[in-house]
């Protein structure tokens, strides 16, 4: 490995980078998710707040870490570092700051649903390890979420790769942008779809069901301190850049170079009205219940999910 | 079921869904509610006992602080009590100040409620939006009585400080915004299809139910039942009002949230009406301090319902007993009946749905059914146990 690659991995655009931008995406985030409830928002560390986010990891990462004492110590350890190195991982198969991923190959797009899967594996295991009652249910509810609508999700990201004819995310946004044609317009169905599935996917309002505050504490998370919540929320910031990553790679054309403006650039600029979307819908739902959540899934946005795909094999949207 | 097929899920004493400690331990089979324990006096503070060592003075100050935020409906009531005692009527100035202020307290409370709810059906942009108004209506109170929560304005014979007749184009044209900003509540909380969904038919209190279990105020009132101290035994001024009482047929959470919007829009059309019909006068007459023996009971309409004072004297400057019955306590029966085959989901919001206020309520009752025994532990116990439970 030469050391350019190795500068690649380790800071940019690897894990450097996209720990700041995972910060500076919760930021952003927060503040608009607050303004949108005409509040503040993060005000003090740092310009606007904007240091908020590192404050707290950095508070969290210094604070005492309690282990239960009914706990599965080992999967108690180790789901915080599954649950924050998986959506970093995923984040090598996206476009970022060049056309092409650090890692690209023929079949990513199947990689990067595996990882959105294991994700959700690794919230069960650890509401399950924590034995808490609260995280237990946190941790089925979360599985039940899933159950509901990874498949919408799937389907929804296999339209873009059969319009562009591959299963490589960087070879579809590169389609995208050489064709001039985003997902966005070719599918708008599609995309709805996944937007919403990446709600649920992020665990926001409406559907925070697996960490509902009011009902089951903080759900899955409950036991969790000190440097394993820094963990932990980490790994959902990384997961919020990647929710947007990859809506910005399957259908806004990813990470392209318009004249002289670098893939960086175009990157940040389609990320961020991703992520402000996302904060707007979480301001103006309440939150559904779990049965109604499952069912509304299965009955309403599966079949709109394949509609879309019953679409582009008529050759709409293609 | 041949195996354990429950789980129990603790509500309380600390829980995010409940602002004040109360215990409720859930049997929860899957995510319906099978049997619910409830555990109250965690924060029994010995109020009753407290009024007996005082002077009725001293009581009205006691009384204003039995609850943090239906303050004037303990007043009120208490005075009410002690001048029933002491045979005086306040003057008809007095009594349109008591009534204004109470349906300003109503106004804050039932917005405050309204965030509570949309906050445990994690709509948490309701939430902030409606203690933001909420502010509006505390500030008029802050202007007309000096505070924000303890607005200290009933005294027994009448109120403490007059309202300015140049304040009243004031509270009006505060009280217009905010019927705007009630009428947009109203109007989110009716299309609002994630709201809707989470609220209607959750929590049925049936009306024969409402009635046996002696259900109160806006929890009653949605389950169909008119009644309102108000209008069925007037005090203050509304006997001189015209108001509605507010009633829905439905019984569910839905029902209680939009009983209690459209009682903020009959306070705002009290408060207007109370304004445009005051009359002159003086605020308040002399009363005695000491109080002939006797006994009184009073009744007010708090926000959160029906509140009960009762008063014993024995002519001396102390009463013998005094008892306060909160609308919460009464409406804790009626949780048991709406609970039970809840989604666990649905939990929070059912609880927050009587409004309760368990400060106000808390009684000592020590008692454990499971073990058929009453104990009480002193503060070396106490950290014994602490420490047990810690290792």
């Amino acid at each position: 490995m030469s050391a350019i690659e190795t500068a690649e991995i380790l800071v940019f655009p690897g894990l450097l980078f996209l720990m700041v931008l995972a910060f500076f995406y919760e930021w952003i985030d927060r503040k608009f998710f607050a303004r949108v409830q005409n509040r503040c928002g993060p005000l003090f560390a740092g310009p606007a707040g904007i240091l908020q986010p590192f404050a707290d990891f950095v508070k969290l990462i210094s604070k005492e870490d309690i282990i239960p004492a009914a706990c599965d110590k080992i999967l108690f350890d180790a789901t915080p570092i599954f649950y924050f190195a998986l959506p970093l991982t995923a984040l090598f198969l996206v476009p970022i700051a060049t056309q092409s991923a650090l890692v690209a190959f023929e079949g990513d797009l199947i990689f990067m649903m595996f990882i959105f899967a294991l994700i959700v594996v690794t919230v069960f295991l650890a509401g399950w390890s924590s034995m808490n009652r609260f995280s237990i249910i946190g941790g089925v509810r979360a599985a039940l979420q899933m159950l509901s609508y990874e498949i919408p999700l799937s389907l929804a990201m296999i339209g873009p790769a059969l319009a562009a004819g591959s299963l490589s995310i960087s070879t579809i946004a590169q389609w995208q942008s050489s064709h001039a044609s985003w997902g966005l317009w070719l599918q708008p169905i599609g995309f709805g779809t996944a937007i919403v599935c990446m709600l649920a996917e992020l665990e926001f309002v409406p559907f925070d069901i697996p960490e509902a505050e009011t009902e089951i504490v903080a759900g899955w998370r409950t036991e969790f301190s000190g440097r394993k919540l820094a963990l932990f929320k980490l790994g959902r910031d990384f997961e919020l850049v990647l929710a947007s990553a990859l809506i910005t790679s399957l259908f806004l054309g990813g990470a392209q170079q318009v004249g002289v403006i670098p893939p960086i650039v175009m990157f940040l600029v389609k990320t961020i009205p991703v992520i402000l979307l996302f904060s707007f819908l979480r301001g103006i739902f309440a939150r559904l219940r779990i049965d109604q959540m499952t069912s509304g899934m299965w009955k309403y946005l599966l079949p709109i999910a394949i509609l879309q795909l019953l679409l582009i094999l008529f050759g709409v949207g293609k | 079921m041949g195996y354990a097929s429950t789980i129990k899920v603790p509500f309380g004493p600390q829980h995010p869904a409940l602002k004040e400690p109360e215990s409720f331990i859930f049997e929860v089979e899957g995510d319906i509610v099978v049997n619910v324990t409830a555990r109250l006096g965690y924060v029994h503070r010995g109020v009753e006992k407290a009024f007996e060592r005082r002077t009725y003075i001293q009581n009205l100050y006691l009384a204003e602080r039995v609850c943090g935020i239906c303050s004037h409906a303990h007043t009120t009531c208490y005075v009410q009590a002690i001048e029933e005692l002491l045979n005086i009527d306040p003057p008809p100035r007095a009594k349109y100040i008591r009534t204004i202020i109470a349906e300003l307290e109503r106004l804050h409370s039932h917005s405050l409620w309204v965030g509570v709810a949309a906050h445990e059906a994690g709509f948490d942009t309701l939430f902030m939006y409606t203690w933001r108004d909420r502010e509006e209506v505390m500030e008029l109170l802050e202007a007309i009585s000096g505070n924000r929560v303890h607005y200290a304005m009933n005294t027994i014979g009448g109120v403490r400080r007059d309202m300015p007749a140049e304040t009243f184009p004031t509270v009006k044209k505060h009280m217009d915004s905010f019927e705007k900003r009630v009428n947009e509540y109203s109007h989110i909380m009716k299309t609002e299809q994630t709201f809707l969904k989470r609220t209607t038919g959750v929590g049925i209190l049936k009306p024969e139910d409402a009635v046996s279990t002696c259900a109160v105020g806006p929890n009653l009132r949605a389950s169909g039942i008119k009644e309102d101290v108000r209008a069925d035994e007037p005090y203050a001024a509304y006997g001189e009002t015209p108001f509605q009482v507010i009633v829905h047929g439905g019984g569910d959470v839905l029902c209680r949230a939009l009983v209690r919007i459209a009682e903020m829009t009959e306070s705002i059309n009290i408060i207007r009406y109370a304004l445009d019909h005051i009359p002159d006068g003086p605020v308040r007459i002399r009363a005695p301090v000491a109080v002939p023996a006797g006994e009184a009971v009073s009744r007010v309409e708090a926000p959160r319902g029906e509140l009960i004072h009762y008063a014993k004297s024995n002519g001396t400057i102390k009463p013998e007993r005094y008892k306060v019955r909160a609308p919460t306590l009464a409406n804790i029966p009626s949780l048991a009946k709406t609970l039970i085959g809840a989604h666990l989901a649905d939990v929070p919001l059912i609880l927050a749905g009587i409004d309760p206020c368990f400060s106000c309520m808390d009684r000592m009752v020590f008692v454990d059914q499971n073990k058929d025994k009453q104990w009480v532990w002193n503060m070396e116990e106490l950290k014994r146990h602490a420490k047990v439970e810690r290792n």
